[in-house]
């Protein structure tokens, strides 16, 4: 499974989203993802990849987590 | 006597905060909160260093207990302010409006105790990994910015999620409100609209009156098309707003450019026509202006006159 595709399951089953909407360019605006849910996001993927991440103004879509998890695995 | 982790955390008398109220919150209400026991906070909010730096000299002279500073994390000076309270050394920093992480590492190894606002136990969670000495779980029933959460239901999911001492926020300005709290597992309170109206308060007689004229149904949220809401006194340019956010003719620019500033006019001015008065749902209880010292004494009395009692339907 890619990066991308753990990361649309995380959100599938954390969200409750349909994981034909997501792609990489999907911002959470685009998913409805208010900044409360962002930030469960990142404990999930950090839980999840065993990485640590910073919830910052760069990670602003879908694709933004996938390269930053790439860049620490 | 009520003494909990969060008067040995803080080194304080009473486990009561004032709440960091945008352009009401500053050295002169700190201070004499401090001076009455408790914990109190003077508002960064979206103010430059120079007026930070200012206000906290001002707190020291005022008072030799410690206090705290408030910073709003979406303020375009928080790069600024967050130095300022290292270089400070101010006691304690409370955090709003976003995730604080990039700034903590500064901070705790300047010997600052970080409490940041959380309004969910993932933000609550990701704090205290981070090094929180404890979180303020702020419900919906406060004034100014909200979350969703009511602190009913906010505070005693934070208290499992968490190892750190939690201090409840929203809708609490009495006895009764703070033994709710500690029944739900925090150790401190946060107070914000039952401070707004102390003496020592400099906010405009206007705002004042007006808390202390409100009910129990006088507040309203505003902000909800930005997605960021703001509880505020019901009055009309709160209801103007409220319309002109469910109008789709209404540009977001045009919606931000009339609300620009009605913090400040409501606070500084006592201006009606165009102020948003910030303010929790609890108004409706608060009847009186009294000195800090008068209504920390007050509410802490009735607290352990409750606690002590005792639940009354137990046989």
């Amino acid at each position: 499974m890619s990066t991308f595709e753990k990361v649309v399951e995380i959100l599938v089953e954390a969200k409750d989203l349909e994981a034909g909407n997501i792609t990489e360019t999907s911002t959470w605006d685009d998913l409805g993802l208010d900044s409360l849910d962002t930030v469960e996001l990142v404990m999930s993927v950090e839980d999840a990849f065993g990485v640590s991440l910073e919830m910052d103004e760069t990670m602003q879509t879908v694709g933004d987590v996938v390269k930053a998890i790439e860049a620490l695995k | 006597m009520i003494h909990t982790p969060i008067c040995d955390l803080l080194g304080i008398r009473y486990p009561v905060l004032q709440g960091g109220m945008a352009w009401i919150a500053d050295a002169e209400l700190a201070a004499a909160v401090s001076n009455a026991g408790g914990l109190g906070i003077i508002s960064a909010m979206n103010a430059g260093g120079d007026w930070v730096r200012e206000q906290i000299r001002k707190a020291k002279s005022l008072t030799s207990q410690p206090f705290g500073v408030n910073i709003m994390l979406a303020s375009p000076h928080v790069e600024e302010v967050a130095q300022i309270v290292v270089e400070e050394q101010v006691a304690v920093v409370t955090t709003g409006a976003g995730n604080p992480s990039k700034y903590m590492k500064a901070w705790l190894g300047a010997g600052i105790k970080v409490i940041p606002v959380v309004a969910s136990t993932g933000m609550a969670k990701l704090v205290v990994r981070n090094g929180a000495s404890a979180v303020i779980a702020e419900g919906g029933e406060s004034g100014g910015h909200v979350g969703e959460l009511s602190t009913i239901v906010l505070v005693p999911q934070v208290c499992d999620a968490v190892d750190v001492p939690v201090i409840a926020a929203g809708g609490i300005a009495d006895g009764r409100g703070i033994a709710a709290a500690f029944a739900l597992g925090a150790s401190g309170v946060q107070m914000g609209t039952a401070f707004l109206v102390a003496r020592e308060c400099n906010v405009h007689q206007n705002y004042k009156d007006k808390v202390l004229k409100a009910k129990d149904i006088d507040t309203m949220r505003t902000g909800i098309r930005s997605g960021h809401p703001v509880r505020v006194l019901k009055n009309q340019f709160a209801r103007d707003y409220a319309k002109m956010e469910f109008d789709s003719n209404v540009t977001d620019e045009a919606l931000e450019q009339y609300g620009a500033g009605s913090l400040r006019k409501a606070a500084v001015e006592g201006d009606n026509q165009q102020g948003s008065f910030m303010c929790g749902q609890i108004a409706g209880m608060i009847q009186e202006e009294r000195t800090a010292s008068e209504i920390i004494k007050s509410i802490m009395a009735q607290t352990e006159q409750i606690v002590t009692g005792g639940c009354p339907w137990v046989k």
